[in-house]
């Protein structure tokens, strides 16, 4: 059976490249699922930043002077503080830049083959924070309160009302009321914001099962993409927009894709495609790690031999998929503890054979006994 | 020296891929003397197992996982690196370092493979055959990098010979061992010219083996002083 396939191949080969001209230790390929994480910190901080200045309401009596709404606010933010149109073009580009980090992330451990069995909860709280970090972002969208965010506020309100049986309740939700108000702009600023601390629960899921996950890129790697984000920031400086008028309706503009291609299919099928298109575009991602499209053997799990174990803890601390658990040793034993291996996270890769200096777990079909006994029979052949 | 040099390899199924090459009985084509033996991941390559191929004659031992930050089962690459350098328990106790050759290689890097296969042959055409155990210095366990041109500096004249293949023109040992004492009263040093050229040499040619692992892998920063310069070639 073919341990690779051409995609996999592909990334192997442009991976080898890399490495020809940089370090493995700084090949960006192998911080794919870390250059996320650290872009989240960058969204963190500069969103940290804006919300000091930030005034989430939507009053727009023209006849005022001193309006504060969340438009001014935003306007503010952009000409008035110093930096402060660096610290959202940085808000801004850091977004676009968190949905590439994924989409790549994902693109790779699909063809490196890291996703199916053992690794499937990665797998499905990866689709669920991707679906976090599009709504967020789309909420940051409305945050503004210009044209676009009322037009795609007015676009979600009828995506939601199209829903059979809680259409109607998504719909207030959403609104936090009958129709679009200051409570409902304070609602945005809590999805977005709370739902970007509910990230972290997300990835708590997402990393459970990884034994030292990966979510350090090293600082080189961190200045060249904050390097990146800025020249950025300063090539394309965020374009002025309009206030959002309720009276008016605005009509469709550029929009931004990395967040908000949802909406060119909700503009292009209407909010039955939308839901029809969402469903399935989600869902088949969350069904990709189904045996049944891979044909893949069943993982045979290590196994512990119990009178050997002597609670070392070696095995446990060694598995790269937190699939040994150590247990209190059962009455009567010499030892404290007891290694037992959780057979459905368990890869089938070995690490744990190999830290036994007892020879007290292995692989069911290739018993350490049995390789040293071949490597010696290779010797004397 | 016409007399071929048996070689175990330790390699895992997501390494460089010589299935193309290996013989059903586990013998390389294309390299005579080299066999090969293969593991789910490097991770599972138990450091008893190199000694044992050692102890039961073979003359070198090459263990090849995938590149280092790209091991299919997250780690394993890195476990049995740590473990052969000593940073990991279990390790290494008495095995001639200078006969291990660890490769950190992608899988469409079976050529890289062959040629250092072969050079490691011919470097362990020049060691000779393996030390009785008594003369061979027990490994010791590595430290980070650290260079010590002192014990560099006590290298026999004699030993740069046999370095030569070795060398790859840095002179900074490999990694550095904390001499245990009771390491140094195991090592004979007037009769056997050896041990007292193991360390200088084991370091050398661990480092050989290192530089060549990083030179592949350009691995992790952890051994990174005496390869900062080192590229793929």
């Amino acid at each position: 059976m073919g341990k690779t396939n051409i995609f996999n191949a592909f990334f192997l080969g442009v991976e080898d490249l890399t490495n020809k001209v940089v370090k493995s230790k700084y090949n960006p390929f192998y911080y794919h699922g870390a250059l996320p994480q650290f872009i989240m910190y960058i969204l963190f901080l500069s969103g940290l930043l804006l919300f000091a200045y930030y005034v989430p309401t939507v009053d727009n009596a023209y006849s005022s002077l001193n309006l504060v709404n969340a438009f001014t606010s935003v306007d503010y933010i952009t000409n008035k503080i110093p930096f402060g149109a660096v610290i959202r073009g940085v808000h801004r580009y850091a977004g676009d830049a968190m949905v590439v980090a994924i989409v790549l992330h994902a693109v790779r451990v699909w063809f490196t083959d890291r996703f199916r069995q053992y690794r499937w909860v990665q797998w499905i709280s990866g689709i669920v924070l991707l679906i976090m970090v599009l709504f967020i972002g789309q909420t940051g969208y409305y945050l503004i309160w210009d044209e676009r965010s009322l037009l795609l506020t007015r676009m979600t309100v009828s995506a939601f009302d199209s829903v059979p049986f809680i259409g109607e309740s998504l719909k207030h939700w959403f609104m936090n009321g009958r129709t679009i108000t200051n409570l409902t702009l304070s609602n945005f600023l809590f999805i977005h914001i709370g739902l970007s601390f509910t990230l972290l629960f997300a990835l708590w899921i997402h990393y459970v099962r990884m034994t030292r996950p990966v979510i350090t890129p090293p600082p080189a790697l961190n200045y060249i993409l904050m390097a990146i984000v800025f020249a950025v920031v300063y090539m394309v400086p965020i374009t002025a927009t309009r206030m959002a008028d309720l009276n008016a309706t605005p009509t469709m503009m550029d929009v931004d894709l990395f967040f908000l291609w949802p909406y060119q299919i909700l503009a292009a099928a209407g909010p039955l495609g939308y839901w029809f298109w969402m469903v399935v575009i989600f869902g088949a991602l969350c069904l990709v790690p189904l045996p049944m499209f891979y044909g893949s053997k069943p993982v045979e799990a290590a196994e512990v031999v119990n009178d050997k174990c002597v609670g070392c803890r070696l095995c446990s601390l060694d598995c790269p998929y937190q699939a040994i658990e150590m247990v209190p040793a059962p009455a009567g034993s010499r030892f404290k503890l007891l290694a037992t291996v959780k057979p459905f996270r368990c890869s089938g890769c070995g690490v744990c054979v190999g830290a036994c200096a007892f020879d007290a777990i292995d692989l069911p079909n290739m018993e350490d006994a049995e390789v040293t006994a071949r490597i010696k029979q290779l010797v004397e052949a | 020296m016409g007399e071929v040099k048996t070689v175990i390899t330790l390699i895992c199924e997501r390494a460089a891929d010589l299935s193309s090459e290996t013989g059903e009985n586990g013998h390389l084509a294309s390299q005579p003397g080299v066999k090969v033996v293969k593991f789910p991941c490097s991770g599972m390559i138990q450091p008893l197992m190199v000694e044992a191929a050692l102890s039961s004659g073979a003359d070198g031992v090459i263990v090849c996982g995938c590149q280092i930050g790209d091991c299919y089962y997250r780690e394993g690459n890195k476990m049995i690196r740590d473990r052969l350098l000593g940073l990991r328990p279990p390790g290494l106790k008495k095995a001639d370092r200078r006969r291990i050759l660890a490769l950190w290689l992608a899988r469409p890097q079976k050529d890289r493979f062959l040629s250092e296969a072969k050079d490691f042959q011919d470097y362990l055409t020049q060691l000779g055959d393996p030390a009785k155990p008594a003369a061979k210095a027990p490994a010791k366990p590595a430290a980070k990098a650290e260079a010590k041109p002192a014990e560099k500096a006590e290298e026999k004249p004699a030993e740069k010979a046999e370095e030569k293949p070795a060398e790859k023109g840095e002179a900074k040992p490999a990694e550095k061992a904390e001499e245990k004492p009771a390491e140094k009263a195991e090592e004979k040093p007037a009769a056997d010219k050896k041990s007292e050229e193991k360390p200088e040499a084991k370091k050398s040619d661990k480092k050989k083996s290192e530089e060549k692992a990083e030179s592949k892998a350009e691995g992790n920063g952890d051994e990174s002083s005496k390869k900062d310069d080192k590229k793929d070639e």
